[in-house]
Parts: structure tokens; C-alpha cells; sequence
């Protein structure tokens, strides 16, 4: 231990000595007090808070990624480069100490700055209300919508198992499901998750003056006195000439209505107005919810829009109500930015371990990537969008391998934060271990073994 | 254990991408190096000994073959925390302090923080860089930096000291500081494997050499067997008159054997260090390394003056003397070589040339004094071997003593 401390503080003087952070660094800390200066959003308090807190923290997750990409590949292969390596290595050191400390030292010096840039964010984010003139409904909207962490509920995935092969049985006596479908294993469960999506849409979907429930089983608040947030976006099959929707919303526990007999539980019902494409909050009491954990959300599709309104899948509508505070949220939401950090500084340790600079640089760049648009390559890749053979060597090949990717797109901190949606450590845990063990752990592994048993010298005769 | 470095069919071939210019950099190289020698690898630019240091330390795969050192393998750290090693350039990290690298290299070594100090304020103090400690690496000079980089190497108190080209950029003084430092460390027990195309440096410091081409050891032996010119003499005098001379030219007629006569030359080293220690005598001020003899002073043993210094330099390896220690020793200048004797007693002369019994004079017979110029010649020779040409007559006439030894005498 004794030497991988040495190896990691004298790589912490390398990388600020040598500049390497400086750059970083100086962007950071003027970037962000003018960002939060200049910053408007859509004009509202509430808006400034949250396109401050997103990009202040992609900003810095971005540039410490770099910083930590370039560090860390410099510092191992700038040793082996200038041959430092022949002088430490011949001390009584093993190998695998030296990979280890000067991974620590990367590590460390991540931790230091994504410290001392959140906690300028956080700061900056915590003063904006008290040095911009905002009324008190805009106070009234920021402490309730972003200064809060919010538990998300999405409705319960009604059984569609039936009616899937129904649908199926039916496509395939009419002739309509593709040849070959049937026989290959593969094509026909992709073929069948499809055919469930579009069965699932279709429940998501509400036509002009027809009603859409949505219905959440398990809504444990602690306080009936606090609110609850509704949070949904339209999709349209025809955009209306002013691309706003029309709606009646009702929010409880219905069951009481078609049961009868008095309300022992208030049923909430309001009009609104909303932009399509556009997340969208409204707020309910949450006495709304019955004991049992029951609430349902009635959607009515006035005549007025004259278009099929469609709430997303993904995330096209979600319950929220308060569960941590924003402080808590926030110090998550950054330990996710260092989790993420850990991982391009093995990945950086990796390439270095045996590719030249430039090389090893682009390797990571190119992971880096890939890695932030995950979710969009995995599509492209997707089992879907292939057929056959292909299917099969994509199933075999590229799967397993773009598996080993992390995906920093669906765990961005302004994610979390944007919505004040709860990032609980549960969560954290989950998303925290899946990244280090599955993907960080195997890299850090292997850079090991090749650092330990590579030719560390050239022969020059 | 009787050596401290040995090789067994050592060989490292190396090829391109593609495995192909399949070169041999060691060919079957078998070295033994005894405990406590010093021994020096010789050969002209790509000859492999670099090549041989690197797959001795590891840092190279040997392609067949198997390297021992201090009686195991060389990436083992009981092994390594026991050897010490200067690369043919320093290698240093140019962003640290001399004072932080000496501190980084003993942190590898797991010195307590005490020792560990000490021996840094020593080293510092013995290299001649206490005034610049503080100064980052980077902007030394090549002769600072190798003196930061023997430091480094010595921070351990290593068993087996390799040196890869020990005294390239350094200056004159530096030169012989390192080479008196060799010498006073094999005098306490180290080995010492020196690496060097610089004849010089291994003639003045070696027990024994091999010389290496194309990866192949071509001669291996003692410095002195190998060098002497059994078939001359030399005798080294007092001034003598020309009338004296003239003496000893008959006699040596009658005896029919040829004679030169000239008078001796001082080496430039020795000359130039005598210039500069008188300039460092006048206080002339100095931006470069502090060249105050630290290391001639402090090891090049005085008979008096030999157990206080092996005493301080025992506790420079063990834990570290003060530094008040080390300043008292280096703080010791060199005294000026005394002028030559006058004329010579022509009594003792006359006896001389009267055959009468020559052990009266103060004379000193050793090897010839071109000593160099064999070295090199002997490298003509192997030159001419590989070549084809027939070896020249290679008479050994055994030495006991050290070649260093009558260099500091």
C-alpha cells in the first residue's frame, strides 16, 4: 500500500505540475459563475435553476471525463514513453502497484475537483432565488418542483399476455407474420416484443373524446398533506394548429364512483391547457390517494384537439411526490458523475497499458461516446432492425459486447436532478455497482495483467 | 554465494510487427559476475549491453535463456530492494524537486520517514546538490541530473549497484568523483556492474570486463591481465640529469634492450581538476552543481583518515550521518599535488649505473603508463579478429593490486 500511495501522490503532482488540469480547470471556474450569471432558461425562476443545474453539471461531468481520459493515459504512458518506468520498476515494486497508483492518484484528483466544482454548483444553485427577482408563485414552483427529490411512480404494466397472442395467432393465420418468423426462436420473441409494444402504445394512446386511465397500485406517501406531481408529455398524430392540447384530467380513487356510496377519499378533476413534446407538471393533494395505495388518472381527450393524443412508454406520464431533499439528491446525482468518473479512468489505465497516446486517447473517446449515446446504438443495433443471419451474429457478437458499455445517457445526473426526480441509494447502489463491478472491475483487471506481463522496455541495438 | 550476476545462454532476439528482420541483440550470452567485484561491460554502440542491463532488470523478456541476480529474479522485490540503478540517462520526473525524487524512491523502498530523510539530506549533500534541493528536476543540466539519478540509485544501499553509461554529461570533476565512489563502495563490500563504451572509466575502476559485439561476449578477464605488456618495463624516477641519462642508456645498450626517455605527462583530468579546485579555492562564484569534492573527500580513503570515513559512510547506508557530519568532511578541500622532487641524488645514481644493486632507488615499476592506448588497441585486435586478421600475442602477467588503488595513491 505503502507504494501505490507514493505512485498516487506523485501522479497528483504530475497532472497539476504539468498543467495537464489547468486548462480544466481554469474553463470550470470561470465557466460556471458566468453560467449561473447569464443562464435564463425559459425566462422563469424555475427554468434557470434547472438549465444551470443540467448543463453546469454536464459541463463539469464533461470536462472531468476529458480531464480524466487524458490524465490518466498520459501519465502511464508518458512514464514507459520517458522511461521513468526503468527507475521505478526496478525498485522493489510490483507491477501491478504501479497500475494501481497511478489509477488511485487519477481517482483521487477526480474526487478533489468534481468536489470543489459541485460544491460551487450547489451554491450557486441554492443563491439563485435570492438574486433574481422572482414572485412567490415562481418560489412556491421551484421549492416544489426542483429544490426536492421526488419519488417517480409510472403507471402499473397492464397484462397483456392475452391479447398478445391473440394478436399473434391472428397475424399468423392470416399470413401476415414474415416467413422464417415463426421456426427462428430469435426472430419470433423480437417479432412478439413489438407486437407488445405496439399493444402497449395503443393503451397509452387516447382518441378525440375518449377517456385513458392510468393506474398506479402502490403509492406509499407518508404525509397526506403534501402534494402530489403529475408529470406527463403529449405525443400527437397530428400536430394542432397552436400544438396545444385540450384536456380534462381526474385524479383519485375511482373505484368509489363505480362502486357508490360517499367519497371517503376527495376525487380531483381540473381542465388544462399544454404544449405537445413538453414535459408538463400539474399538482394534486395527496390526499387523493387511497389507503390501499390506489389512485387512478383519468385522461380525457376533448374534442377540441381533434387528434389521437399518445403519452409515451418511456416516460409519458409519471406520478412524483416528495421523498428526500434536494441536498441529499444532488450529493447522489454526483457521486453517479464520479462513479462514471472511475470508469473512463480505468478505461484511460487500460488503453495505456498498452497503446501509444494519441491511440489510447481515441480509444477512450471513442468508448466515451459510445458510451453517452448507449441507449440510441443499442437501438440501431437493435434485434429489430435486423433479420436472419444478421439477427444472429448481432445476437452472438455485438450484443454481449456493446453489453459491456456503460450507459452514461441513462444515468445522467441532470436527469435526476432536472425533474428533482429521486435518485435513491438504492438506485445509486444499483446503477453504482452494475458500472463498477460488470464493467470497471474486468477492464481494471485485464490493464493488470497486460501492464505485468508486457515488455516494459524497447530493444535498441 | 560466489555471484552476484549470472546468465545462462542469455539471448534476446527481436523482431518487427510482422516477425520479420528477425536481430539478434544477445546471443547466448553466459556472464558471471563475482559478489563484491566491479565489473565492467564494454562495446561500442549497439553491442548489446544495454540490452543485457534491460533483461537483467526485467524490463526486457529474455527470448531463452535465464538471468540470476543476488541468487533470484530481479522482479521479485526481496530481490530488487537489494539492487540499485542508474539507467543510461536519468529518467527522472522533470516536475519534482531533487529532494522530492531522492523522497519518492525511498518511499518505493518502504524507508521509515526518518531514515529516510537523513539519508536524502546525505545523498543531496554527497552529489553536490544541496543548494539546488528545491529545484524542480527539469531544469537541471545533464551532469545535475545524473548526479540526481545516482543518488537515486543509492538511496537503498544496494548490494548490487548496475550503472548504464554512469558518467556521460558530467564533467570532469563529476567524472571522477563517480569513479573514486565506485571504488570506495567496492570497498565496502559492493558489486558494481558498469556499463560503458567510455574506456577510460572502466580502465580506471574495473576488476574485470567483458567486452560484448553483435550480443556476444568476444573477451572477458582481468583489466590488468588483459592490458599489460609483460615483454616491456617501466621504471619511473626522480628528475635525473643528462648526464645520468646518458648512464642509463649505455647500461640499458649493453643489455641490449631499447629505451625512451620523456618526462612523465599529468592525465588532463587529473590537471583540470587541479585548475578548478584552485578556483573553487578563490571562492570564484558558481550557478552549477557544487562541486566541493564531497565525494573524492568523503570516500577516497586516506589511511588516517579511512575508518572516520567508512564510519560516516556506514551510517549514510545504514540510517544516515548528520548533516553536520557531511559538511565538516566536505568542507575539506584538496590540497595541491606537491611540486616535483629537485634533481635527483647523483650519488645514488652513480650506484645505479655501477650495477651495484638497484633496490636503492626510489623507483616504482608498474605496467606501461599508455595503458589506454592498449585498451584501445586491444579492441583493434578484436575488431581485427572478427575481421579475420591473426590475434596479436596476448601475454597476462598476473597484478594483485586494484587499478584504482594506485590511481588514488
Amino acid at each position: 500500500m505503502h507504494s501505490i500511495w507514493a505512485v498516487a501522490v506523485n501522479t497528483i503532482k504530475q497532472v497539476i505540475r504539468l498543467k495537464i488540469a489547468a486548462v480544466f480547470i481554469v474553463l470550470l471556474l470561470v465557466l460556471l459563475p458566468v453560467m449561473g450569471l447569464k443562464m435564463t432558461g425559459d425566462g422563469t425562476l424555475m427554468g434557470r435553476a434547472q438549465s444551470f443545474i443540467s448543463y453546469g453539471l454536464s459541463l463539469t461531468g464533461l470536462l472531468l471525463a476529458l480531464l480524466t481520459i487524458f490524465a490518466a493515459v498520459y501519465t502511464l504512458t508518458s512514464d514507459i514513453k520517458d522511461k521513468q518506468v526503468y527507475t521505478v520498476l526496478t525498485k522493489p515494486i510490483r507491477r501491478y502497484q504501479f497500475v494501481l497508483g497511478k489509477l488511485l492518484g487519477v481517482v483521487l484528483l477526480d474526487a478533489g475537483l468534481l468536489l470543489l466544482f459541485s460544491a460551487i454548483i450547489y451554491t450557486i444553485t441554492i443563491l439563485l432565488p435570492t438574486f433574481i427577482k422572482a414572485d412567490d408563485a415562481q418560489l412556491a414552483q421551484v421549492r416544489n418542483e426542483f429544490f426536492t427529490a421526488r419519488a417517480f411512480l409510472k403507471p402499473a404494466e397492464p397484462d397483456i399476455s392475452y391479447e398478445l397472442d391473440q394478436a399473434y395467432d391472428k397475424l399468423r393465420q392470416a399470413g401476415e407474420v414474415p416467413a422464417g418468423v415463426n421456426e427462428n426462436p430469435i426472430a419470433r420473441r423480437n417479432y412478439r416484443k413489438e407486437l407488445a409494444r405496439r399493444i402497449g402504445l395503443r393503451k397509452r394512446a387516447a382518441v378525440v373524446g375518449e377517456e385513458m386511465l392510468l393506474e398506479f397500485d402502490n403509492v406509499r406517501i407518508s404525509d397526506p398533506n403534501q402534494s402530489l406531481f403529475v408529470r406527463f408529455k403529449y405525443d400527437v398524430a397530428v400536430n394542432p394548429p397552436d400544438l396545444q392540447i385540450y384536456s380534462r384530467w381526474v385524479v383519485g380513487d375511482v373505484r368509489q364512483v363505480r362502486l357508490g356510496g360517499t367519497l371517503e377519499t376527495p376525487i380531483y378533476s381540473m381542465d388544462r391547457k399544454d404544449l405537445i413534446r413538453t414535459f408538463r407538471e400539474f399538482e394534486v393533494p395527496a390526499d387523493a390517494v387511497a389507503r390501499d395505495g390506489y389512485l387512478a388518472i383519468t385522461f380525457l381527450n376533448v374534442p377540441l384537439n381533434d387528434t389521437v393524443v399518445i403519452f409515451p412508454l418511456e416516460d409519458g406520464l409519471e406520478l412524483l411526490y416528495k421523498a428526500d431533499t434536494f441536498t441529499a439528491n444532488f450529493i447522489r446525482a454526483v457521486l453517479l458523475v464520479f462513479v462514471r468518473l472511475i470508469f473512463l479512468a480505468v478505461l484511460a489505465v487500460f488503453a495505456g497499458s498498452f497503446l501509444s497516446f494519441p491511440v489510447a486517447v481515441l480509444l477512450c473517446l471513442a468508448v466515451f461516446t459510445m458510451a453517452n449515446m448507449s441507449g440510441f446504438i443499442t437501438e440501431s443495433f437493435g434485434e429489430e432492425s435486423v433479420g436472419g443471419n444478421v439477427s444472429r451474429i448481432y445476437y452472438y457478437s455485438l450484443k454481449p459486447l456493446l453489453g459491456l458499455l456503460p450507459q452514461f445517457d441513462k444515468q445522467a445526473a441532470s436527469k435526476f436532478l432536472v425533474p428533482a426526480r429521486l435518485l435513491s441509494w438504492s438506485l445509486l447502489a444499483k446503477m453504482g455497482s452494475v458500472t463498477l463491478c460488470l464493467k470497471t472491475l474486468p477492464l481494471a483487471l485485464l490493464s493488470l495483467l497486460i501492464f505485468s506481463y508486457r515488455e516494459i522496455a524497447k530493444v535498441i541495438v | 554465494m560466489e555471484y552476484a550476476i549470472e546468465t545462462f545462454s542469455l539471448t534476446k532476439t527481436f523482431s518487427d510487427w510482422w516477425g520479420r528482420n528477425r536481430v539478434v541483440a544477445i546471443d547466448n550470452l553466459n556472464l558471471k559476475v563475482r559478489t563484491n567485484e566491479v565489473f565492467g561491460l564494454l562495446g561500442p554502440n549497439g553491442s548489446g549491453k544495454t540490452t543485457t542491463l534491460k533483461v537483467l532488470l526485467g524490463l526486457l523478456h529474455p527470448t531463452k535463456g535465464k538471468a540470476i541476480l543476488l541468487g533470484g529474479d530481479a522482479t521479485d522485490p526481496q530481490i530488487n530492494r537489494r539492487i540499485g540503478f542508474l539507467p543510461e540517462e536519468s529518467y527522472l520526473y522533470r516536475y519534482l524537486t531533487a529532494r522530492e525524487t531522492l523522497n519518492f524512491y525511498g518511499q518505493l523502498f518502504k524507508l521509515p520517514a526518518k531514515v529516510r530523510k537523513l539519508r536524502i539530506e546525505a545523498l543531496l549533500d554527497m552529489v553536490g546538490l544541496k543548494a539546488v534541493a528545491n529545484r524542480a528536476v527539469g531544469t537541471f543540466s545533464k551532469g545535475m541530473a545524473r548526479r540526481i539519478g545516482l543518488a537515486q540509485s543509492l538511496i537503498n544501499d544496494p548490494d548490487l549497484l548496475i550503472l548504464d553509461e554512469p558518467t556521460t554529461g558530467l564533467d570532469p570533476i563529476g567524472t571522477r568523483q563517480i569513479k573514486d565512489l565506485i571504488l570506495e563502495l567496492a570497498k565496502r563490500g559492493k558489486t558494481i556492474l558498469l556499463c560503458s563504451h567510455l574506456l577510460a572509466d572502466v580502465e580506471d575502476v574495473c576488476d574485470r570486463i567483458a567486452i560484448l559485439y553483435g550480443g556476444k561476449v568476444q573477451v572477458e578477464g582481468d583489466v590488468h591481465e588483459l592490458l599489460q605488456h609483460s615483454d616491456k618495463t617501466e621504471i619511473i624516477a626522480d628528475r635525473l640529469s643528462p648526464a645520468a641519462l646518458e648512464k642509463i642508456k649505455r647500461l640499458l645498450a649493453d643489455e641490449q634492450a631499447e629505451c625512451t626517455v620523456s618526462s612523465p605527462v599529468d592525465k588532463l583530468e587529473t590537471f583540470f581538476i587541479n585548475i578548478v579546485a584552485a578556483a573553487q579555492q578563490q571562492a570564484v562564484p558558481t550557478s552549477g552543481a557544487e562541486s566541493k569534492w564531497e565525494i573524492s573527500e568523503f570516500l577516497a580513503a586516506k589511511p588516517d583518515e579511512h575508518a572516520r570515513q567508512a564510519a560516516i559512510l556506514d551510517q549514510l547506508v545504514s540510517a544516515g550521518p548528520s548533516a553536520d557530519e557531511i559538511a565538516a568532511i566536505s568542507t575539506q578541500q584538496v590540497q595541491p599535488q606537491p611540486a616535483p622532487s629537485p634533481l635527483a641524488d647523483e650519488d645514488l645514481l652513480r650506484r645505479l649505473t655501477e650495477q651495484a644493486g638497484p633496490p636503492e632507488l626510489k623507483t616504482v615499476v608498474a605496467q606501461p603508463t599508455q595503458a589506454k592506448p592498449s585498451l584501445e588497441q586491444l579492441g583493434k585486435n578484436i575488431l581485427d579478429e572478427l575481421a579475420g586478421r591473426p590475434e596479436p600475442d596476448k601475454t597476462q602477467n598476473p597484478s594483485a593490486s586494484r587499478p584504482g588503488d594506485s590511481n588514488n595513491a
